[in-house]
């Protein structure tokens, strides 16, 4: 993960103003800073977002592909991750800097968004046993500037929401031969419901307190942190430590209880804003990555 | 500006692929009128005064046909009169999409420059663009594509005077255009307005709704199934997939040839009008294999589809039946039904129209020369004119509940029974490209005049000096080899073939070398010849001519006086032939033995030579066949052919023909050694057992034993097979012989690994000696010129993929060229009889049949079939024994072999297929046989068997 060097003066300079509620910003403790969502800037993938939280930015392209389902659960489809922390983000990533990042994002995300309580997965199967769609998502850090896990969650969403995976139907024939049969109506396609798909709060303790969207200094000051999935409900739905230091068993209710609270804030107005952009069809003005 | 255009498409490994393709728009694109001052363009295509004489549209306008009009009125759409065009790019990738063939002609009608037809790129104009919206098919899309650059081109051209009219077939386009208040008519509806051009009218291809007056409602086949349901089908194999090949003798008979995994392939027999189901010859077919206790055998009846126009109803059942019962004696062959087409493989097809018989009716029947395809209906006003005349039809469609499949007049090629006409079909009806070479072509000739230049000095070896001749037969243009012999210092003797060095002059991929490729080689007919390469190289450039310096690729061997090789060397050179000969005339100056020049010196060792070569080639076990060839006398001012005789071979033609088969067989082996994977040799695969028998029974009924075990075995019983006072007995059955072999290939040595030639009992040969009538040759030329180092190479001569795919075409060009030339001699034969009144001529029985035996007739190479059974009357008894075989004729019994006299006359009651009609007049039987000539033969039935 990218690091900043940090002096034991700001550090405690930090640490006074957490106690306070006042970051470094002028946030409060359970403040997020300014994001942005943006979908489709893609077309070539069939659903993608781009989400930058301050100066933290993450692309994600999802790319539905017919493959044979898991021979455990033969009626589901599944969704496969892949992070690409590329060199863009920091210098550190360069050459294979970045891969054991990229694979401890991966196998959180799959644990996340990998399971039927968040997806339809039985939705995603065309043939039991046989066919299945398999979401291949792709994320890509464009630039890193902390709480990797709360933007990519949130691009996830946003681009899970924007897939259109064409509709497809079996064709049989007497002899029991089976066949995909593609609609050639480019329009006709299946969305996903995201209703479900949780959102990643990374809280991070910071002295006796602890922080939403924390910065690099402020992940600095930070012994360790939890990153809690959290529905729309407000289900927590994964709860992971991460980070060398230990939290003692109050704090962690504390914790989760605050990203219980923040989670369910978060969800409220990513779907609202989804929906707007959605509404607007081909009228959306795109910004893509320049703007 | 920047659009992207995004579909779903399914790969082949069954997954789903989303492409994003980038589309970019632009506002250069003009309107190409000549009447527009707003577009910036250099030069226009319409004119501003585009007028053609309608009573629907008096006015100046341009038109735009949409994709269907274009895919079946193409016929019309080509028609000169027909200019002001413009073709939209939607439509233009649409037709690419749909037919190759269609697509072909508009890409030519666009590029004649007097056709004055615009494209105009409305896919990127960024006015007349559109994109897909949610609900609309591709059609749909495409349809108000063309609404929206018809629009755009109504409004721009508004200002001056011009109007765009929209031509479809379609009535809800037809309907929308309207609301959008465009100018719209139907194809049929303009074309009948055209008030200078009534003719028209008779090319127009049926639209549905005409289509849905002529027939019966009745259905009278079953319905085709949907491509998607075929291809499942063949997946899963209930279906199989093949090529339609329909029966020349028998219209209800046809059978499908399914490609098997690897060289496996079946066939499949298909009997009847309903599981025929309207496929024609050359379709490819998907089949369905009847239960096996419905297979029957292939009918040796002939049957003719040449009762008047059935009137739908069909009342072929008793000729059905007929065909059951005489096909259900044997054991049944693979049976099947025809349940939808894959691939139609229609092309325009020459014949002759059937008028009919109500007055006043401008449907008729047409009827292709070729047997195997149906007769069409088509519809026409100038019946009485097309009478007597070749004319082209192409079919636009067959309806399950229509007896005919329906389609249009397209030309006429001229009188039936003139020559020219003749001409024009039969190389139409082989599919012998025959089209005047192109401008484009063309440019890739040498510029003239030419010489050979010191550049060309420096590879080549100068053979100037040598005393090269050529020998070749009377009247030949296209000398593609010449040879020299001369004694060396050390005794030895040095042979030289000289071969025309045409890969200098046709280089690799270029247009020129395109053309030959496809043309794959020249065609000889009757007093004709189609070229394979421009007549400036096959006649002049590339002729070894005398006392002319050229170019050539030499074979130089050194050779002992016993004809054994000792040292080959391969060379491009320049040689100056001293002399050409004819074979006449090279054996007069061999057989004279007052001449003691070079010339002659030379074709004495080269004689000397060849004899041995010959023996020795002859005791390895090639095989000398026979088969007649005629040559017309030809009169050189009506080229009416006057008289005929079976060509003369000398020794000089084998003393020529040896040392070709010498230089190919040195060639073979020296690219063979060189590209073991993409020599490009000939085989002449051994024919299996079974093609000897009848040549066995034959033998065996003059009890003549005859070996087949190996070439050389035969070969050796041929030659000591004969029967006393019966001169002509060997002859005969090396002609039975010949009858029994295989085809030679061409193949690519990387894909194939039998190599023999049969015929010439050698492990390897190939074409190097004649590279001007054969394409084949030009590619053993570049490969030994890269073995030699003479030239450099290129990626498709060493791709075996690229080479086989040109052996295909090669072998199936010089098989459809074998056919246009017997078709062309046979033409010339009927010619001949037509001016000779009837003969009465002394022949052999070459074959015997059920109910005919076949006769060859020695003075004219003539072979024919004489009838014993008749349609109309009761024919005598006949009793055929398939061992001997005999076919025994009330007391009569013929083998083969029998002599017998036949009269010969030219039957011409059926203008179309004219025959040589035969009949018997000895041996004598009552009732059958016909008194000698002046006496008008009976109705019986013969034609030439090809």
């Amino acid at each position: 993960m990218a690091t900043v060097k940090v002096s034991e003066a700001e550090k405690v300079y930090i640490l006074h103003g957490i106690r306070d509620d006042l970051r470094v910003d002028g946030r409060s403790c359970e403040d997020y800073r300014h994001m942005e969502v943006e979908t489709d800037v893609v077309s070539n993938t069939d659903g993608s977002a781009r989400v930058s939280l301050g100066h933290t930015a993450v692309l994600v392209g999802i790319k539905a592909e017919i493959g044979k389902p898991r021979p455990l659960v033969p009626d589901e489809g599944y969704l496969e991750f892949f992070v690409d922390c590329s060199a863009n983000a920091t210098p550190e990533f360069e050459g294979r800097g970045g891969e054991e990042l990229g694979i401890e994002l991966s196998n959180t995300l799959y644990r996340v968004f990998n399971n039927k309580n968040s997806i339809d997965l039985k939705g995603l199967c065309i043939s039991a046993g046989e066919h299945c769609w398999v979401l291949y998502v792709d994320v890509l850090l464009l630039q890193c500037d902390g709480n990797l896990y709360d933007a990519i969650s949130v691009a996830i969403k946003a681009a899970l929401f924007n897939t259109k995976i064409p509709r497809v139907h079996m064709s049989s024939d007497d002899e029991g031969g089976k066949e995909v049969e593609l609609s050639d109506d480019p329009f006709d396609c299946v969305r996903l419901s995201v209703e479900n798909v949780p959102c990643i709060v990374t809280l991070c303790k910071v002295g006796h307190r602890h922080v939403v969207d924390a910065t690099l200094q402020e992940k600095a000051c930070s012994v360790a942190s939890l990153i809690i999935a959290v529905t729309h409900r407000g289900t927590v739905t994964c709860v992971k430590k991460v980070g060398g230091g230990s939290l003692d068993p109050e704090s962690i209710f504390e914790m989760t209880e605050a990203g219980k609270r923040v989670g369910k804030a978060l969800h409220a107005p990513l779907m609202k804003l989804l929906q707007q952009e959605e509404s607007l069809g081909k009228k959306r003005e795109k910004v893509g990555f320049l703007g | 500006m920047l659009k992207s255009k995004t579909f779903v498409k399914k790969t082949r490994a069954g997954g789903v692929m989303k492409i994003v393709r980038e589309h970019y728009l632009r506002d250069d694109i003009w309107c190409g009128s000549e009447a527009c001052r707003e577009c910036k363009q250099e030069s226009t295509v319409l004119q501003a005064d585009a007028c053609i004489e309608s009573n629907l549209c008096p006015y100046p306008h341009y038109v735009v046909p949409d994709t269907n009009v274009v895919l079946h009125q193409i016929d019309v759409l080509e028609d000169p009169v027909i200019r002001n065009v413009i073709i939209l790019q939607t439509v233009l990738q649409e037709v690419r999409h749909r037919s190759a063939p269609v697509y072909k002609r508009l890409k030519d009608m666009i590029q004649a420059k007097e056709k004055l037809v615009y494209t105009f790129t409305n896919e990127h104009h960024r006015e007349t663009y559109i994109e897909r919206e949610q609900g609309e098919s591709a059609n749909d899309r495409n349809d108000r594509a063309i609404r929206v650059a018809v629009k755009w081109y109504s409004q721009h051209l508004k200002a001056d005077g011009l109007k765009v009219v929209l031509l479809t077939d379609d009535q809800g386009n037809k309907e929308k255009a309207e609301e959008n208040s465009l100018v719209v008519y139907k194809f049929d509806e303009y074309v009948k307005n055209l008030t200078a051009n009534p003719e028209l009218v008779d090319r127009l291809a049926l639209s549905k709704d005409d289509k849905a007056e002529i027939i019966s409602s009745k259905v009278l086949f079953p319905e085709h199934l949907p491509l998607s349901k075929i291809q499942s089908g063949i997946k899963s194999g209930t279906f199989l997939q093949g090529t339609f090949k329909a029966s020349r003798d028998n219209y209800l008979e046809a059978t499908v040839f399914v490609q098997g995994d690897g060289a496996e392939s079946t066939e499949v027999l298909i009997q009847g009008l309903q599981n025929l189901n309207r496929a024609v010859h050359q379709d490819v077919v998907a089949v369905q294999l009847l239960p096996r206790n419905q297979w029957v055998s292939p009918s040796s009846v002939v049957l003719q589809d040449d009762g008047a126009a059935k009137d739908d109803d069909m009342d072929e059942d008793e000729e059905e039946k007929a065909l059951r019962i005489s096909a259900a004696e044997a054991a049944g062959k693979p049976t099947g039904k025809i349940v939808g087409i894959i691939k139609r493989n229609w092309r325009p097809f020459c014949g002759m129209l059937n008028v009919s018989q109500i007055k006043e009716s401008t449907r008729h029947l047409f009827t292709p020369a070729d047997r195997r395809i149906p007769r069409i209906r088509i519809e026409t006003r100038q019946a009485s004119t097309l009478v007597g005349q070749r004319i082209m039809v192409a079919i636009d469609g067959w309806p399950k509940n229509s007896r005919y499949p329906n389609g249009h007049f397209v030309r006429s090629l001229g009188s039936a029974g003139e020559k020219g006409t003749e001409e024009a079909v039969l190389l139409l009806e082989h599919d012998v490209p025959h089209q005047a070479f192109s401008q484009n072509v063309l440019s890739f000739l040498p510029k003239m005049p030419w010489g050979i230049t010191p550049e060309d000095m420096v590879k080549r070896q100068d053979l100037r000096h040598l005393t090269v001749c050529s020998v070749d037969p009377p009247g030949c243009t296209d000398i593609d080899d010449a040879l020299h012999c001369r004694e060396l210092e050390n005794g030895n003797l040095e042979v030289g073939v000289h071969i025309a060095d045409v890969s200098h002059f046709i280089r690799p991929g270029n247009a020129l070398d395109k053309e030959a490729a496809n043309r794959g080689t020249t065609v000889y007919l009757c007093g004709k010849r189609i070229d394979m390469v421009p007549e400036l190289l096959s006649s002049n450039l590339c002729s070894l001519r005398s006392n002319v310096e050229r170019l050539a690729f030499s074979c130089i061997w050194e050779m002992n006086h016993n004809a054994e090789i000792l040292k080959t060397q391969f060379t491009k050179s320049v040689i100056n032939s001293k002399a050409s000969l004819t074979y006449a005339e090279a054996q007069m100056r061999i057989d004279d033995t007052n001449k003691k020049d070079d010339i002659t010196e030379s074709l004495r060792g080269l004689n000397k030579l060849a004899k041995i070569l010959k023996r020795k080639r002859i005791e390895n076990g090639a095989l000398t066949l026979s088969s007649l060839e005629v040559r017309f006398h030809i009169d050189s001012e009506t080229h009416d052919p006057i008289d005929l005789q079976t060509k003369e071979l000398m020794e000089t033609n084998s003393m020529v023909e040896e040392f070709m088969l010498l230089a190919n067989i040195s060639v073979a082996q020296k690219i063979y050694d060189e590209f073991p994977d993409c020599a490009l040799l000939r085989k002449h695969p051994a024919p299996p057992p079974s093609n000897y028998d009848i040549l066995l029974k034959a033998a065996k009924s003059m009890n003549v034993e005859i070996h087949t075990d190996s070439a050389k075995a035969l070969a050796d019983s041929l030659d000591v097979a004969k029967v006393d006072g019966f001169s002509y007995f060997n002859t005969l059955l090396r002609i039975l012989a010949t009858r029994c072999m295989m085809q030679a290939v061409y193949f690519c040595s990387g894909m194939d690994s039998d190599f023999h030639h049969y015929g010439l009992a050698s492990p390897i040969y190939t074409h190097f000696t004649s590279p001007i009538r054969r394409y084949a040759d030009i590619i053993v030329h570049r490969l030994l010129a890269v073995a030699i180092g003479a030239d450099i190479t290129y990626p498709d001569l060493m791709d075996k993929h690229k080479q086989s795919a040109l052996c295909n075409n090669l072998n199936y060009r010089h098989k459809m060229s074998q056919y246009a030339q017997r078709a062309s001699v046979a033409f010339h034969t009927q010619l001949f009889f037509k001016s000779r009144g009837i003969l009465n001529e002394e022949g052999f029985v070459l074959f015997v049949r059920k109910n005919a035996i076949i006769v060859l007739i020695p003075k004219f190479g003539l072979e024919g079939t004489v009838f014993f059974d008749s349609k109309d009357k009761a024919g005598p008894s006949l009793v055929f024994d398939e061992e001997g075989p005999t076919l025994k004729v009330e007391q009569t019994t013929f083998h083969i072999f029998d002599k017998v006299k036949v009269t010969i006359s030219l039957d011409d009651s059926n203008i179309q297929h004219q025959k040589i009609r035969m009949a018997l007049t000895e041996p004598v039987i009552p009732g059958v046989s016909v008194a000698a000539p002046d006496v008008e033969p009976q109705a019986k039935k013969p034609k030439v068997d090809h």
